[in-house]
């Protein structure tokens, strides 16, 4: 039922309910997961620590890129390593791809590889930004989930592009909190908001989270998972970060069931105002 | 018989098989995902896929990224 997702979540009303799968799990397409932490595993310092932060972070769905194959460098190929982890699927991306034409192509050769019906749309031809070709994404996605793949668009912070993405079948949509790898942090909350608001698939904060404390914030307005990368990857102890992120998002989605109380332009006493001792 | 692969020149010595390929540039077949000239050749075809000369081959498999 658009508009009523979170409508009262400001006002202090526990939220409705939605999308969630019995139980209360995260659903992307007919796929239940438990963890609501997507990790990416790119900018490891090597695979055994990158090993180590997945495992620590109980995530289910880890993102890949595909790239050449490179003689020189077989500690790049990531399928024997993430194959070891019996509980993670696979969430190939498409990044790369400078157009639609290129993104559906690189899914395809994704789920080729994987036999994961995942993939995650992401087309950001310049690299100074990286910021999402909402065009060429829409268009790709459109013929992704028309192919049967379970599709999760990274896309920038639009409330319409998201509702057009879920018209065309796509499991969640993944706006950016900042842009990719910068630590900006939840900078598009509002819009975030927005399209929490009237979406009827999952939304996923994707891209600028640096600390724990904003992924519990993105779950508490109601997004439905984070995928984080580089703020994991980058910490001086990622197996460390990852737990911290796990918590924050558990933390920050346990917040949301619970009830956020209502906001007062003034003070509201805690204690009687009245009867006091003279 | 000469192909581009990955963007170089490679000289194939083999018997123009998909196995053949994977196995001169020490790729794991298992690991590996193969476009030719572009087209997508899927891992079912590859046992009867032959390259041809001047063919441009792409072989690519999975990296960290996020």
């Amino acid at each position: 039922m658009p508009g009523t997702r979170n409508s009262k979540l400001e006002t202090g009303n526990p939220p409705p309910s939605y999308r969630s799968a019995a139980g209360g799990k995260l659903c992307l397409g007919n796929v239940e997961f438990s963890s609501r932490l997507i990790l990416g595993t790119g900018k490891f310092s090597d695979t055994e620590t990158m090993i180590r932060a997945i495992e620590a972070s109980g995530t289910e769905l880890v993102t890949v890129a595909l790239r050449r194959f490179n003689r020189d460098k077989p500690d790049d190929d990531l399928c024997a390593p993430l194959a070891k982890l019996k509980n993670v699927k696979l969430l190939p991306n498409t990044s790369g791809a400078m157009n639609a034409k290129e993104a559906v192509r690189a899914a395809q050769l994704g789920r080729e590889l994987s036999g994961s019906p995942f993939v995650k749309v992401e087309i950001h031809p310049n690299p100074h930004h990286l910021m999402p070709d909402a065009i060429e994404t829409f268009a790709a996605a459109k013929e992704l989930a028309a192919d049967g793949f379970i599709v999760l668009p990274y896309i920038p912070a639009d409330p319409v592009l998201a509702k057009k993405l879920e018209d065309v079948g796509c499991a969640a949509v993944m706006p950016l909190g900042a842009a990719i790898g910068s630590g900006g942090g939840l900078s598009t909350v509002e819009m975030i908001k927005l399209i929490i608001r009237d979406s009827n698939i999952p939304v996923i904060v994707d891209a600028g989270l640096r600390a724990p404390s904003e992924a519990a914030l993105a779950m508490e307005i109601g997004c439905d998972a984070c995928l984080v990368n580089s703020a994991i990857a980058a910490a001086n102890d990622p197996a460390g970060m990852a737990k911290a992120f796990a918590m924050g998002v558990e933390t920050g989605f346990a917040a949301r069931k619970a009830g956020l109380m209502s906001k007062s332009e003034i003070a509201v006493a805690s204690s009687p105002l009245t009867s006091f001792l003279t | 018989m000469n192909l581009k692969v990955n963007g170089g020149s490679h000289e194939h010595t083999g018997d123009g098989s998909v196995s053949a390929l994977l196995a001169e540039l020490g790729a794991n077949p298992e690991h590996s995902a193969l476009t030719v000239n572009g087209d997508l050749v899927f891992s079912k075809d590859w046992k009867t896929f032959q390259f041809s000369d001047g063919d441009s081959v792409e072989v690519l498999t999975f990296v960290g990224g996020g």
